[in-house]
């Protein structure tokens, strides 16, 4: 179950980024175990190093790339401005790219150490910066793992509430199915819109419009969202990775 | 999250935890290949230490929550065609693995019976242990079964 039910076409990505993370993962494991172990021998001093260099930076190349791949298949560079990327991406992509700077660093420490040794000299002390780093490497990675997989700022959806609808209030049902959105109006007048969000699909979505969102909707379940709106057109797509670049997306006119 | 966010969540941390011990123990198994020394043996057979736990660790972690999670959810049963075969998967991954560990205490004892003699430098008996063709193959059958899990998870049907 290492993937939920996605789109099609996101497939073959995502197995290149699960497969390039967890070369990163075991190489930097493997390099803190040999630099860690090594009491003096320097034929482990290499192999801690040699594990970062043609292991871990391969896997990293290719879990980099392939996160970015999937970025473009699941939409996020073409969703309105006002929604900002969810918190579980901002880690992903914090950690590749921040933990990549880090990454160098012991590259370049861990290469001079090296080759200090090589000339004879002592490097284990470098190799030690090296090791610390590597460890704050595959902390961080574990972090990652847990938000990429955990999705932690989606929350559940309550129990529906029937939707109270005043004088300028509008109220509009959405049925949401794989991968489609159903309004019961596509055009409404300004004011205070009630969207009542059922899910008929077999998966979690979610409704964002105007810069809110619902929270995560289970198959069966449903949840409403109060939001004011002014006269023009609003898109409104489900934030699920994939699921608005699959269909689940549209535009709103207010009038 | 909810309590099946977080059950799904450490079921991808253990499965991380497992291939990334795998990964590790590959590159012990590589660079075991060309040592020929007792001392360094035992050197490398204290870092696969912490690969074999990454791994012993992950394989149960990971079926154990995989499953609670196909009762859990209702899109998912545990008769599905791709969970059997993930399960039956796994069995063949956990006993080529377990074998593999056999197989690579071999040279561990080995370099230790030869510093117990005295003997740190090259061996031909040690050198032929840690290129054990039956180690490797063990080791092998374990991994490719492990990705092919990883492959059933990803393209399972519906996915």
């Amino acid at each position: 179950m290492l993937a939920a039910i996605r789109p099609a076409g996101q497939d073959f990505p995502v197995l290149l980024h699960i497969v390039g993370a967890t070369i990163v993962f075991g190489a930097l494991l493997a390099s803190v175990g040999a630099l860690a172990l090594a009491r003096g021998q320097v034929r482990l001093f290499r192999i801690g190093y040699f594990a970062l260099l043609f292991v871990a930076l391969p896997g990293w190349i290719l879990m980099r790339l392939s996160g970015e791949w999937i970025y473009r298949k699941q939409g996020w560079n073409d969703v309105p401005d006002q929604l900002q990327d969810p918190t579980w991406l901002r880690i992903g992509f914090g950690v590749a790219d921040w933990g990549g700077l880090l990454f160098l660093v012991a590259l370049i420490v861990g290469g001079i150490a090296v080759l200090r040794l090589r000339g004879g000299k002592s490097g284990a002390g470098l190799l030690k910066v090296t090791m610390s780093i590597a460890v704050v490497l595959a902390i961080g990675y574990v972090g990652a793992v847990w938000a990429m997989t955990g999705k932690p700022n989606y929350g559940t959806a309550a129990p529906a509430q029937a939707a109270a609808t005043g004088a300028s209030t509008t109220a509009v049902a959405v049925t949401a199915r794989e991968f489609n959105f159903t309004l019961s109006k596509t055009s409404v007048p300004d004011g205070e819109i009630v969207f009542t969000v059922v899910n008929r699909g077999k998966l979690a979505h979610n409704f964002w419009i105007g810069g809110k969102a619902t929270p995560l909707v289970r198959p069966g379940q449903s949840a409403t969202l109060r939001v004011t709106l002014d006269r023009g057109t609003f898109t409104y797509i489900c934030t699920v990775p994939g699921h608005a670049a699959a269909g689940m997306k549209g535009s709103l006119t207010v009038r | 999250m909810s309590f099946q966010d977080w059950i799904f969540s450490f079921h991808l941390l253990f499965a991380a935890t497992l291939v990334g011990g795998l990964v590790m123990s590959w590159i012990v198994v590589v660079a075991l290949y060309s040592t020929r020394a007792a001392d360094e043996t035992l050197g490398f057979s204290r870092v696969a230490t912490i690969a074999n736990a990454a791994i012993i660790l992950g394989l149960p972690g990971t079926i154990a929550l995989g499953i609670w999670l196909a009762i859990l959810r209702p899109e998912f049963h545990p008769w599905d065609g791709w969970i059997i075969g993930a399960i039956v998967l796994w069995v063949v991954a956990t006993a080529a693995v377990l074998r593999s560990f056999v197989e690579y205490r071999k040279p561990v004892a080995k370099a230790r019976e030869l510093l117990a003699a005295g003997r740190a430098g090259a061996s031909e008996e040690l050198t032929a242990l840690n290129r054990s063709a039956t180690a490797l193959l063990f080791r092998a059958v374990g991994s490719v079964a492990i990705v092919l899990i990883v492959i059933d998870m990803i393209y399972k049907p519906g996915a």
